[in-house]
């Protein structure tokens, strides 16, 4: 799938770029460079639609000139020097930023798990043989259901970094991850699930998020009727229920900058509790596998893994190096230093600071779902939300929907409802009476970072307003 | 990695980039493979980004991006390879009809081969010049429109930080399939964005705003920035005070921006076509029937420019049309490419738009409005409501379109008390079903227009357009 070369052609690319930067008397630059390579397929409506292949790749440049600093992107490397002008000019624009220079570099160890060579291996064959498994499985588990949507895909991604101050790193990553769309349409009543799940490594057979997804589309057939008007209760969120709302709320909260400038709920409140006493919020960038994972953030800094949140105080906030300098410079904080957290969308974005692999733990034991139920006795188990994005990242306040509520009465599950809306404040809602559930589940996986998340018992703070 | 056959100019409009020869050639070997359709469809996309954060330039990026997609429909399946290695096309034709071939002999007895629905040929260009070619505008044009909002929005001690932004984007494209079909066509999109963030003691809250549409400079010009900074300010500092909203079900007035969310959600999305076959609407088989309030018509239109969501061709090459989607209640037309078209028997609507080069084309909204119906003002609406809430400003949506229910989120709002605006609330969402809202809608103001530019996400992000009158719906649930 992915050329044996590929590295040293991003290499020789980069070189290129270097080299008009050297042209143009830039004294810092990076270069990073990617190619992904990748196929895939669509499923709809119970069969496989469509399927895919192809690479995408480019370059990008940042350049810092005296403090001041620039960023082009490009794909065809014969454009490096009209990018490097256009880095160069909008690097004079810029303010210049005391004590900020590009990374030096630093020893670092590998991340494992990053690379699983059968991934490489695997033909378009064998991928349309997963994709005929699980639609196939998902018809025995249930006469009825039918997967309407979803996909599989797999990937490889090359990547470099060369900068002037030393650095020239590279790897390559793969990924396997698949989705599916669930619905049950029978007697005049629709309804569907959907289910996801993704590694590095080649997910083998079917995984368990199929089962999931026809479980949910299942579960929530023949709703009940709830004479009810919205009301403060306690709510399971499931670990997928809960995780749109942590990516949208509370990742963007440990972010330094949003911190010193009073944009985040929490700033100001270093080394307070800020959480229920027994959790713990690790942002992982070393964790085995982990899509928010590598041996370097994307500045080219040895990665770590930090304990934001202590036993519910909080003791740290990330940063990048530049946000680390331009903020320390501009007076909002004494001191601050990179956290290796520079994250990276894409060759097309400049660092910026950002969450790796997010872990929220208890020291209190895990209760399993149905010990969870018991505990709460009344309330709902809420398994997904709609909306989660028109959540607001800076008071935490959230008004969002859900067809995938269930009804729970003196610690027994009395039925689903149609729809609810389901609102509160999150970092409330974390501040206190909240359990976890047993193992954390992957969710969330995007280009930068990922939640690690458990089944949560909040009792208090969240409000249901069934439809 | 590329090799560009023809490399445009900075500011062209007719440079071309796909070399015809070789690739009408690799298109011929496609059908002696054993296609019976292929196409080459290429972007080639010139872009700005600026961002300024307190008065300060955080970054500018300017960018440029190229990436070809061949599609290829063999024994009724497709198979598709894209790339940004545009010189390597003709080698992957071979494979991707291979592909498309196992795809096909994998599909179930009993299921349809794809087919598509006949359009018209055309061998031309089509492009929509800007009256200012945004790719001239130099930065520090930018750096001083996004200043003058900046000035504006943080004019109160109690703002406590503000985020400006700037994005254009030139976007050219070239299609060429087996059928004849060769169209380049070009067109330009613009936008100014801010955030507002303030605290006054408590917590802090946010509030923003956005400007801009298909078009060059021109469009940012029109715009008063200061009042655009000025009125972002002033609701953040309105929302220092607000209140939780109620929870229930309750009367509702939704501005112009809301209407556009709510009817981009709420119908648009279940109008796919892609979604109908795929099962995925809860519209499904209720073309022709009443689905909505008699007062109710929508339309989908990407001919009308300076929409965000406007383009002048589809990624299937087909000249784009205004489409009704509702008249006077009655569902009249889903969003179709040639794909669904065909299958469900209706005439091709120039609904295919991929998010770039890098993309295949799906059925997607461009810019989507309910037409205005014969309220004079927002007074004539809130009148007979003795309790309710006017939600105005969006902060996005989402929607299942099989279950066929809804949310959308408001910016800011307001209690209404006995006919009159009273308390301002926060954080105020909605969410309903479908079919059930839009027989709810009972009041449209007679002056529809397209609100602020927005995103769509369906596998691929596309820039839309939405809006429409202000909107009262009889009972919504508000939370």
């Amino acid at each position: 799938m992915i050329p044996e070369d590929a590295i040293e052609r991003l290499l020789d690319g980069c070189k290129v770029i270097s080299k008009e930067c050297e042209l143009q008397s830039i004294s810092e630059w990076e270069i990073v460079g990617t190619q992904g390579y990748g196929r895939s397929l669509d499923i709809e409506a119970g069969r496989i639609s469509l399927a895919s292949g192809g690479g995408e790749g480019g370059f990008g440049v940042r350049i810092l000139n005296n403090g001041r600093y620039g960023y082009a992107h490009l794909v065809d490397v014969s454009g490096a020097k009209h990018a490097v002008s256009q880095a160069l000019s909008i690097a004079k624009a810029s303010p210049s930023i005391a004590g900020f220079s590009l990374p030096s570099a630093e020893k670092t160890n590998p991340v494992d798990g990053m690379l699983d060579e059968t991934i490489l291996k695997l033909s378009p064959d064998d991928l349309l043989t997963q994709g005929d498994d699980i639609i196939s499985e998902v018809t025995s588990l249930d006469k009825r259901a039918v997967v309407i949507g979803g996909g599989i895909g797999i990937g490889a991604e090359a990547g470099v970094m060369l900068s002037s101050q030393g650095i020239e790193a590279s790897g390559i990553s793969t990924s396997h991850g698949l989705g599916v769309q669930v619905s049950i349409d029978v007697d005049d009543q629709m309804t569907s699930s959907w289910e996801s799940s993704s590694s590095r490594k080649l997910i083998e057979g079917i995984p368990d998020c199929v089962a999931t997804a026809v479980e949910w589309a299942q579960k929530t057939r023949d709703p009940i009727e709830i004479q009810s008007d919205a009301q403060d209760t306690p709510v399971i969120m499931t670990s997928q229920g809960i995780s749109s709302l942590f990516s949208n709320i509370i990742r963007p909260s440990i972010l330094g900058e949003r911190m010193v400038r009073g944009e985040s709920y929490w700033s100001g409140k270093l080394n307070e509790v800020v959480l229920d006493n027994h959790l713990t919020m690790m942002d992982d960038r070393r964790m085995e596998g982990g899509f928010g994972s590598g041996s370097r953030d994307g500045e080219g800094v040895p990665t770590s893994c930090h304990t934001i949140i202590e036993n519910g105080t909080l003791r740290k906030m990330l940063w990048s190096s530049r946000d680390a300098a331009k903020n320390v410079s501009e007076g909002r904080i004494d001191a601050a230093e990179s956290t290796g957290s520079a994250s990276r969308g894409s060759h097309m974005s400049p660092p910026t600071t950002g969450c790796g692999d997010v872990h929220l733990l208890s020291s209190k034991p895990p209760m399993s779902l149905d010990e969870m139920i018991e505990t709460m006795g009344t309330g709902y188990v809420v398994h997904s939300v709609m909306g989660a994005h028109t959540a607001n990242p800076t008071s935490g306040d959230f008004s969002v929907t859900s067809s995938t509520v269930l009804r729970i009465e003196e610690g027994e599950i009395l039925g689903p409802i149609k729809q609810a809306g389901v609102s509160g404040n999150l970092f409330k809602a974390l501040s206190k009476e909240v359990s976890l559930g047993h193992s954390s589940t992957r969710n969330g996986v995007s280009s930068t970072g990922t939640n690690h998340l458990s089944n949560v018992l909040f009792a208090q703070g969240m409000r249901i307003n069934p439809a | 990695m590329v090799i560009q056959s023809e490399r445009a100019s900075a500011t062209s409009y007719s440079s071309r980039y796909l070399d015809r020869t070789k690739m009408n050639n690799a298109l011929s070997n496609a059908l002696t493979f054993g296609a019976s359709y292929a196409e080459i469809r290429l972007m080639a996309e010139t872009t700005s980004s600026v961002r300024l954060k307190d008065g300060q330039l955080e970054h500018a990026i300017p960018g440029q991006e190229i990436g070809a997609t061949l599609r290829i429909l063999a024994d009724g399946a497709w198979g598709v390879h894209s790339t940004t290695d545009i010189s390597n096309i003709p080698n992957e034709i071979e494979a991707t009809v291979r592909l498309a071939k196992a795809v096909a002999a994998r599909r179930p007895s009993g299921s349809n081969p794809i087919q598509l629905a006949e359009i018209p040929i055309h061998q031309d260009e089509i492009h929509w010049k800007s009256k200012k070619d945004v790719r001239n505008t130099d930065l520090d044009t930018k750096l001083s429109m996004l200043d003058n909002i900046h000035q504006s929005a943080n004019d109160d001690e109690r703002i406590i930080s503000v985020s400006c932004g700037w994005s254009d984007e030139h976007l050219h494209t070239e299609l060429l399939t087996t059928e004849g079909m060769d169209r380049t066509w070009s067109f330009q999109r613009s936008m100014v964005n801010g955030m507002v963030t303030a605290r006054d003691g408590g917590d802090p809250v946010s509030y923003r705003m956005r400007h801009g549409g298909e078009g060059g400079l021109e469009l940012i010009e029109a715009c008063d920035l200061q009042s655009l900074g000025g009125d972002a300010r002033i609701a953040a500092l309105r929302l220092l005070k607000a209140e939780r909203s109620p929870s229930g079900k309750l009367p509702l007035i939704a501005d112009r921006d809301l209407t556009g969310v709510y009817i981009h959600e709420a119908l648009g999305h279940p109008c796919e076509a892609d979604l109908v076959a795929a099962g995925d609407s809860c519209l499904d088989g209720k073309l022709g029937q009443k689905i909505g309030n008699e007062i109710v018509t929508v339309v989908d239109d990407p001919t009308m420019r300076g929409g965000y969501g406007a383009y002048p061709i589809d990624d299937e090459g087909l000249d784009t049309r205004e489409k009704t989607l509702i008249k006077n209640g009655v569902l009249t037309d889903y969003l179709n490419h040639r794909e669904t078209a065909h299958h469900f028997g209706l005439e091709p609507n120039a609904g295919a738009r991929a998010q770039d080069g890098l993309h295949h084309p799906l059925v997607r909204m461009s810019n989507t409005m309910i037409m205005g119906g014969s309220f004079n003002d927002i007074d004539e609406l809130m009148e007979d409501i003795e309790y309710g809430v006017y939600a105005c400003g969006s902060r996005g949506g989402q929607v299942d379109t099989g279950r066929g229910s809804f949310q959308f989120a408001a910016q800011e709002a307001y209690l209404i008390e006995n006919g009159e605006i009273t308390t301002p609330l926060r954080d105020v969402s909605v969410s309903g079903l479908t079919l059930q809202i839009l027989n709810d809608v009972d009041g449209l103001t007679k002056d529809a227009k397209l609100a602020s530019p927005g995103f769509c996400g369906k596998g691929q992000t596309v820039p839309v357009g939405d809006g429409g009158p202000i909107m009262r719906i009889r009972e919504a649930l508000v939370g």
